[in-house]
């Protein structure tokens, strides 16, 4: 087993599902036709758009008509956010989000922020939960967007959208949620939800990458400006050649997600019980986030006083992450938990565990293992401190 | 793999430092600075360097050089320590140069211990 890659990196990306991988070919070899083509080939095409944005809305259970293909969920969070302050700047230019969002989100509002808009950065608590008092104390007369994830990428710390929704809702602020982590995991009714914006990408839940979605609500106000130009596909919301073989390849995804939600969350319940047992016991180790209520396929822990980068080599051949994989080849400590009050050092340590579908028991136990094992040798190799 | 930042001596000398600990016996000397840790300890006979022993808090790099340094200098005079260049084990592992001042506080230590052991200052 030493040999072989123990996978624990699912909250960067999952496999395709082998289903999905054949159809996908078999789209490209049969269904190439470019969807927005007024011939019997591309009406062909046309129809396995369709047929995808049937499940995929069938997963969220909202109209077809209300989602929106992109090229992935930076790029929705980008149409979401930079669109839709720029729709409704003429009503105001007050914007609210947290520091712990992905860059995604956050260098979105930073742009914002550099064109005359103005961003409240709410922070969360020690676990990297917002409070939704602080969230309807933070919002104004002229506040019209706020944009909070659902799930954390890098603690699985999930917030209550439900109730910063239902804020948004009261105080006609236009809300979007960043469900990269979420979507196709975890069950969402966007028919009931106070969700008006939703970014999902196909490759966090075995579908392809290259390929997302934006969910709109189809309600007044609800709009964004569009923010790349060229073509008149998707009502101009989003224009460019749909690729017919991502978007059925996600639509599948989509669907299989919804086929077996319960079984999935499961599973990665046993699998973080699993590996919480198994390194419980190393001295001063830490949970970053929510360490009962957080999103079952994400782990993230801090020891004291143990290099990061050493340690993530000494995981070997375990592949987790430190910090997000975004910035992964940046060396520097995660100001995801930086903003949860976690020092430099804490977070320079922080291990992120993520699980999937393939992800098996054993799997789990021999990081644990690994784990335990890495904190004691370079425990044993560090000198005392001075 | 190509872009592994590790070669595969780094990755042998982080996985197995078989120089890893101290000499109860022996000569230290121990720096912290740049955000690491770095203890050597050594033993001399006739004015060679019986055995080194290191102890470091850092990334795999800084403790593949610690275990570089200790496989080389074993065997060596006593004053070849103060002539110790970072630079000679960057070039072997490799190191990148975003850690030149991490390997530099081995340099220090290496120069440190051997001043204690009675060498002469470094050549400028």
């Amino acid at each position: 087993m030493a040999d072989e890659i123990i996978y624990l990196d699912y909250a960067a990306t999952t496999p395709v599902d082998r289903r999905v991988a054949e159809l996908m070919l078999e789209c490209r070899e049969t269904r190439f036709a470019n969807p927005a083509s007024n011939h019997r080939a591309g009406r062909e095409s046309a129809a396995t758009v369709d047929h995808a944005s049937r499940q995929l809305a069938a997963l969220l259970n909202v109209d077809p008509a209300t989602l929106v293909w992109t090229s992935g969920a930076t790029e929705s969070d980008n149409l979401a956010i930079a669109g839709g302050a720029r729709y409704r700047a003429h009503r105001g230019r007050h914007l609210v989000t947290m520091p712990t969002e992905h860059k995604a989100v956050t260098d979105v509002f930073r742009m914002l922020e550099k064109q005359g808009f103005e961003v409240t950065w709410l922070a969360p608590d020690s676990r990297g939960l917002l409070d939704p008092d602080d969230f309807a104390r933070a919002l104004r007369a002229d506040t019209q967007l706020a944009s909070i994830m659902y799930v954390n990428n890098e603690t699985g710390v999930i917030q209550d959208i439900e109730a910063i929704g239902s804020i948004c809702r009261e105080r006609d602020v236009l809300f979007h949620v960043d469900a990269a982590q979420a979507a196709g995991k975890m069950s969402m009714d966007l028919g009931v939800m106070p969700v008006d914006l939703l970014s999902l990408t196909g490759h966090k839940f075995y579908g392809p990458k290259g390929i997302g979605a934006l969910y709109i609500a189809d309600r007044p106000g609800c709009r964004v400006e569009p923010i790349l130009f060229g073509g008149g596909q998707q009502q101009r919301i989003r224009p460019g050649t749909l690729p017919t073989d991502l978007i059925a390849g996600l639509g599948f995804a989509a669907e299989i997600a919804a086929s077996r939600m319960d079984e999935d969350m499961r599973h990665l319940e046993a699998l973080r019980e699993r590996l919480v047992a198994g390194i419980r016991d190393v001295a001063g180790l830490l949970v970053n986030g929510d360490a009962e209520g957080g999103f079952p396929g994400i782990v993230n822990v801090s020891v004291d006083d143990i290099e990061g980068e050493s340690l993530l080599l000494a995981m070997d051949p375990v592949c987790v992450a430190t910090g997000s994989a975004c910035n992964s080849r940046v060396r520097e400590p995660s100001y995801v938990l930086r903003a949860l009050g976690r020092s430099d050092r804490l977070a320079e340590s922080a291990i992120r565990f993520s699980f999937g579908r393939q992800t098996q028991c054993e799997d789990v136990e021999f990081a644990a293992r690994r784990y335990c094992d890495a904190v004691a040798r370079l425990r044993e190799l560090a000198p005392e401190a001075a | 793999m190509s872009d592994d930042p590790y070669s595969p001596l780094v990755r042998e000398y982080f996985a197995a430092p078989a120089h890893a600990g101290n000499l109860a016996d022996g000569v230290t000397a121990g720096i912290g600075a740049q955000g690491v840790r770095v203890a050597l300890s050594g033993s001399e006979s006739d004015g060679r360097i019986r055995a080194l022993r290191f102890r470091a808090w850092g990334c795999p790099h800084l403790i593949a050089a610690c275990e570089c340094f200790c496989r080389r200098y074993e065997g060596q005079p006593v004053g070849s320590l103060v002539a110790f260049r970072a630079a000679d084990i960057m070039q072997i592992l490799p190191v990148p140069v975003e850690k030149t001042g991490r390997i530099l506080v081995l340099e220090d230590a290496v120069r440190s211990l051997g001043q204690r052991f009675g060498g002469t200052s470094a050549p400028n």
